[in-house]
């Protein structure tokens, strides 16, 4: 399947330190813009936390969770396609993820920060949010309730987010290595302390080797775990009708490497026209990526079914209504039923489409409408899944509701990707977003095989 | 502070054949509790608030209608599902049967709202502010309570806590049916309704007025249902939350024609 | 391969002591297709001992059931649970055992290349679970058809009162199923059909020549095999996951009264690739242990398939823990009646001891990389785990089966009738035991499984001859910087 050619070892380095090393011209005027985004979503928050809930968003008696923990659950989502790439595609020897492993895993960390900004920012007094999270009384006598999963929460996202932060700098370290010898003044200070006196010796190799296929088989439990837990927030209500689903926690996993495996592949994209990494991102990799998103994707859609399937199941009507809300047209407000229509095609049925022949899954156009659209869709599958089942609580249809966003919401949450990506390319600023050892590892393993008479790659295996 | 030597269990009964929906109850409890006004933005925002609402159905078809009144408010389960998902144990249940919620520790993850069946968890979106001479009403014995956190219904915990010092601790005498009527502990919504349709009292007391529809209803649970000799039953049921609030089914003279639900 | 020069490395390998690449190299033999379709009709000691024992076991599973049917009859569907359970726990076996030769193909892992055969003769057994499941469909209560005074005898299906009784759509699965499978086995085998025609004679000469003879191993002829297997795979694969949602929703879900569970079919189906990989594990140790495979089929799959069992098992699990978490934390009278029922009540002691077999003894034998290596690791674990399972089914399709009687499944007016449930659950079932027609159906299960693998073995070697030649010239080992490693070709 290799297609690219074997680098030399000096061109690798300078061309994936290029960013590093020369800025863009277009770097700084793309970060201040997302900067200035971010400066305004935090001025609104600002004023949303000085203001009240109710100045900034659409919430009601009814329907208090929207917009907010929709993009909360979104980001943790996107933070499923680290580990995903890096420790399953590494534990399967999957050839293809290397030059995509470090882009993802500092995806997941990035991610994880921003969802964690959500439901702090959405509770009614965030000031007092370390009484929530921090195992730590306060000489009140009281501890965190651990029976809920909102203290589930938090364990579970710091313990990722921790796991995932020493998995990518363990994964760093022989590149921090790299950048010491290139670089003079303050930064080599910098890079000196991180590389930790990495030499390249056999031993520190076999540390490093050992560390991160020891990281990968243990972050998969935490991995399961996070978005277990995220959608189990959910599970857990039996009040609200559409939400306490046994499939919750499979399917939340599925999604989330949905989204998040296609969030990566259009970053990978994006670092690929932006720096000119032709040879590092190369078709085969997007083309591989894409044939696991298929599988991802179908996976995905067979939990839908099945949660659509038992929620009408039952037959009990407080359910039913809450279905007939999603799926059929009605004289509310908000028409969710096309809502849902565009979220399964632009989650499910073009993407696939877009991804089957091997052509499209080439074209770096048709692959990033495609990735998008996955994830627009998977935004709207969060919303379309947590808003209906509250606007339409139980039978006492005296109090069913609806909910409109308003303005700070949304640019919020818009401002919550203009956040990820300058993080991104601050990152990328300062350490290589394709990890250059692992790519150098990859050139060392191919190899060619003669048969009959064809001349075939083949790699060495690993281990 | 409860008395040690009286535990007391607190239930409510409401007889929805006597209850015309004249929702002096709401107006009662709003004073008592110093609830915020619901002025029309409120309702427009959908943020409008109260503890104990009357919802109102109606039944069959125009002009053939009746109206249904249903007065809501905190079932205090005993089975709480607003309970076990606060993180900062702002809800909890006390010893006498009470769901208790205490404003202080309440972030306002509104997670309880979403968990409670019953709907009868507020948020408190904005502010609470009245106009300046109505300052002068408020209780002095409830909290008002800031923006930013969930409340409810206490039961009017602040009228029994009254009665529990000024009878028990004082006389040394339980605080009974006729004592908490007496003295004006009922709950205010109790105290202000004019037809008597909400009833309220302790399970403890062997002849509390309320006893009998509790005993009747908890001997036939569930599937019991038809096996009941009084007209008792709980909301939603089925969700074995097991309020402390019971219903008392309408009996109607002169049913409409069609039939029909809500 | 102990004690004896590797073909292609010259290095003397061991079975338990050298565990350098040569433990992965596909075995090169220029006699292979000789040696395979002489071995195979010569047969051997171990299969002789499957046909007898399976044979003696499927004569007493078809006692127990005539003698079932004679005392008691279709009229009362609990009587059949055990049934459902023998048929379930061999239709969940076999239809996900040609999946794993499907699944590893698309991820062309090169080391399913000695199973994928061992994978697909099961597909024979899809042809018996044609029959297995007529008993099962009788038995299974009619779902009952709404009228306008809602008093039918209803319960929940997934067909939602629209059929009264599915059994024409289920056996219309069923059918679809096996002919799928099949068409998978043929494909896959006949190229091996093709080599070995000449090398055989009589009966299995004529079979060959009709089932193969046009295989001339043309370029196109490959393409079309290949592409043939890849869309075959793929939409056997849908079909089975789509056969056993509908199998365990209508028989086992639908049938406890408020049991709505969406997290069962995704579970069901975890469930059965974990079998299908246990039981081709098994299969392919006592083949390469005993049935003189030894040559054929090397460490490398056990090694590889058994972290795939391991995931599996821990999927098993996540599973399981998902729908109790859930309930548990629900609280809802049903779900708690529901959980007792499954858990705690009835069934305790058949839930803790599936729990150890499917869990707690294999999950330390699968992590533990002193076992997996060793080659009887996996199987070993492949064991428990299958008693296990034979457990889970036995739990959830005899429980379901005996959760109410026949005149009870009256819940149209959930929930508030489901809320009836504890006082119809509790009181009613405790645990069912089996009879001794109910042993011997279960018995029976195990047997009409062995009697078809070795009728499978006897039309076809249990080695899929072409994959094992292919895998041999894709991969040599070579030496990179001072270590000695196996090369991969990694053909489009």
């Amino acid at each position: 399947m290799q297609e690219g050619k074997v680098l030399p070892a000096a061109q690798i380095n300078r061309d994936l330190l290029r960013p590093i090393l020369e800025t863009p011209r277009w770097y700084w005027p793309v970060v201040s813009l997302l900067g200035m985004i971010v400066l305004a979503a935090a001025v609104v928050v600002g004023i949303m936390i000085d203001q009240g809930l109710g100045w900034a968003t659409g919430l009601n008696y009814k329907v208090v969770w929207g917009f907010f923990i929709t993009n909360f659950v979104f980001w943790i989502g996107i933070s499923h396609a680290g580990v995903m790439l890096s420790a399953i595609l590494r534990l399967a020897k999957a050839e293809w993820r290397r030059p995509a492993t470090r882009a993802a895993e500092v995806l997941t960390i990035f991610s994880l920060m921003t969802a964690m900004i959500m439901p702090i920012i959405h509770t009614g007094r965030p000031w007092r949010i370390l009484y929530w999270a921090f195992p730590y009384d306060f000489a009140r006598g009281v501890w965190p309730n651990i029976r809920t999963p909102l203290v589930w929460d938090p364990s579970a996202i710091l313990t990722y987010l921790t796991s995932s932060t020493l998995f990518v700098i363990i994964a760093l370290v022989p590149d921090f290595a790299v950048l010491r010898d290139r670089t003079t003044g303050w930064p080599k200070i910098v890079y000196t302390m991180l590389a930790m006196g990495w030499e390249g010796n056999p031993r520190q190799w076999k540390l490093q080797i050992i560390a991160g296929v020891l990281l990968s088989a243990l972050i998969l439990p935490v991995f399961v775990s996070v978005h277990s837990i995220v959608s189990w927030d959910f599970g857990m209500a039996v009040a609200i009708k559409s939400w306490h689903s046994t499939v919750f926690a499979p399917y939340f996993v599925v999604g989330a490497v949905h989204s998040g495996v296609s969030a990566v592949v259009f970053a990978m994209i994006l670092l690929r026209w932006a720096y000119g990494w032709q040879d590092y991102i190369r078709h085969e990799h997007i083309d591989a990526l894409g044939r696991l998103l298929i599988v991802v994707a179908t996976g995905w859609f067979y939990f839908l079914v099945m949660e659509i399937i038992f929620g009408i199941y039952g037959l009990e009507g407080d359910e039913l209504a809450v279905r007939a809300l999603q799926f059929l047209p009605g004289d509310h407000g908000v028409a969710y039923n096309v809502w849902m229509i565009i979220f399964v095609g632009i989650t499910y049925f073009l993407p696939v489409i877009l991804w089957l022949p091997r052509a499209w899954r080439r074209n770096l156009w048709i692959m990033s409408t495609a990735c998008i659209s996955v994830n627009i869709g998977m935004w709207l599958e969060r919303y379309l899944l947590f808003v209906p089942g509250q606007a339409n609580k139980q039978f006492q249809t005296f109090t069913w509701n609806d909910y409109l966003p308003q303005w700070p919401e949304a640019l919020i949450v818009g401002a919550t990707f203009a956040f990820v990506s300058m993080l991104m390319l601050l990152f990328s600023r300062a350490f290589p977003l394709v990890p250059l050892y692992d790519i150098k590892e990859g050139d060392i393993l191919k190899t060619e095989m003669q048969i009959g008479r064809r001349t075939v790659p083949a790699t060495f295996r690993e281990d | 502070m409860p008395n040690a030597e009286f535990m007391h269990k607190w239930g409510m009964v409401v007889d929805l054949d006597k209850c015309t929906g004249c929702q002096a109850c709401v107006i009662a409890c709003q004073a008592e509790n110093n609830i915020p006004i619901n002025t029309k933005d409120y309702f427009l925002q959908k943020r409008a608030y109260e503890w104990i609402r009357i919802e109102r159905y109606w039944e069959g078809e125009y002009p053939n209608t009746k109206a249904r009144f249903m007065p809501i408010l905190c079932q205090h389960c005993e089975n709480a599902p607003c309970e076990p998902v606060c993180p900062v144990y702002a809800t909890y249940h006390n010893e006498e049967g009470l769901n208790v919620q205490v404003y202080n520790r309440c972030v306002g993850t509104r997670y309880c709202i979403n968990n409670c069946p019953y709907q009868v968890r507020m948020f408190n979106f904005w502010h609470p502010n009245w106009p300046a001479r109505l300052e002068n009403q408020l209780n002095p014995d409830v909290t008002v309570r800031t923006r930013g956190i969930t409340e409810k219904c206490t039961f009017c915990v602040q009228r029994l806590r009254r009665g529990e010092i000024e009878v028990e601790a004082r006389g040394g005498q339980r605080l009974t049916d006729e004592r908490i009527t007496g003295g004006n502990y009922d709950p205010a919504c109790v105290q202000a309704c004019p037809t008597n349709a909400l009833m309220f009292g302790d399970l403890v007391d062997d002849n509390a007025a309320i006893k009998p529809y509790f005993d009747d209803v908890n001997a036939n649970p569930g599937h019991g249902e038809h096996d009941r000799v009084t007209r008792g039953y709980r909301l939603l049921e089925e969700m074995n939350t097991r309020p402390s609030v019971i219903y008392l089914k309408k009996v109607d003279q002169y049913p409409l024609a069609s039939g029909g639900g809500h | 391969m102990a004690g004896e020069a590797h073909p292609q490395t010259g290095h003397e390998t061991h079975e338990h002591g050298h565990f350098g690449p040569e433990m992965w190299v596909i075995p090169e033999r220029s006699g292979l297709v000789a040696e395979v379709t002489e071995k195979s009709q010569a047969g051997s000691g171990l299969l002789r001992v499957v046909f007898i024992t399976g044979g003696v076991l499927t004569v007493l599973g078809i006692v127990g059931f005539v003698l079932k049917l004679a005392t008691a009859g279709f009229s009362d569907h609990r009587a059949w649970g055990f049934y459902v359970a023998a048929f379930a726990f061999v239709f969940t076996l076999t239809a996900s055992a040609p999946l794993a030769a499907c699944a590893f193909r698309f991820t062309k892992s090169h080391w399913r290349r000695p199973l994928s055969r061992i994978a697909e003769i099961f597909s024979l057994v899809s042809l018996v679970n044609i029959l297995l499941f007529i008993p099962a469909l009788i038995a299974l209560p009619d779902i009952g058809v709404m009228t306008d005074s809602g008093e039918a005898m209803v319960r929940r299906s997934i067909w939602f009162q629209e059929l009264n009784n599915p059994a024409g759509w289920l056996m219309a699965a069923m059918v679809g199923l096996a002919f799928c499978s099949l068409a998978i086995l043929w494909l896959s085998a006949m190229p091996d059909m093709a080599q070995s025609r000449g090398l055989v004679s009589g009966f299995k000469a004529s079979f060959y020549q009709r089932l193969a003879g046009g295989w001339y191993g043309t370029k196109r002829q490959w393409q079309i095999q290949k592409a043939g297997l890849a869309i075959l795979g793929a939409f056997y694969f849908m079909l089975v996951v789509f056969v056993q949602f509908l199998i365990v929703s209508d028989f086992a879900m639908a049938m406890i009264p408020g049991w709505k569970d969406s997290i069962l079919p995704p579970f069901y189906t975890v469930i059965s690739f974990q079998s299908g990989l246990a039981l081709i594990l098994v299969a392919a140790y006592a083949l390469r242990r005993w049935g003189g495979y030894r040559e054929y089929i090397g460490q490398a799959p056990f090694w590889s398939a058994s972290k795939v069992l391991l995931g599996l098992t821990l999927l098993h699990t996540y599973h399981l823990f998902a729908f109790f978490i859930t309930y548990w934390y629900g609280r809802l009278e049903v779900e708690q009646a529901i959980l007792n029922y499954l858990m705690f009540d009835a069934y305790i002691g058949i839930f803790w001891a599936q729990l150890f077999f499917t869990f707690f003894i294999p999950f330390p034998i699968l992590v533990s990389n002193h076992a997996r290596r060793q080659g009887w690791g996996a199987p070993l674990a492949a064991v428990f785990i299958l008693v296990g399972l034979m457990l889970w089914h036995v739990r959830i399709f005899a429980a379901a089966f005996a959760a109410a009687p026949a005149d009870l499944h009256g819940l149209y007016f959930l929930p508030s009738e489901a809320f009836a449930l504890p006082a119809l659950l509790l009181p009613a079932p405790a645990a069912t035991f089996p009879d001794l027609w109910d042993i011997f159906m279960l018995l029976g299960g195990v047997g009409i499984v062995l009697l078809m693998f070795r009728v499978g073995t006897m039309l076809l070697p249990p080695l899929s001859m072409w994959e094992v030649k292919e895998g041999s010239m894709y991969q040599r080992v070579d030496t990179l910087i001072r270590g000695r490693y196996l090369v991969l070709a990694k053909p489009e």
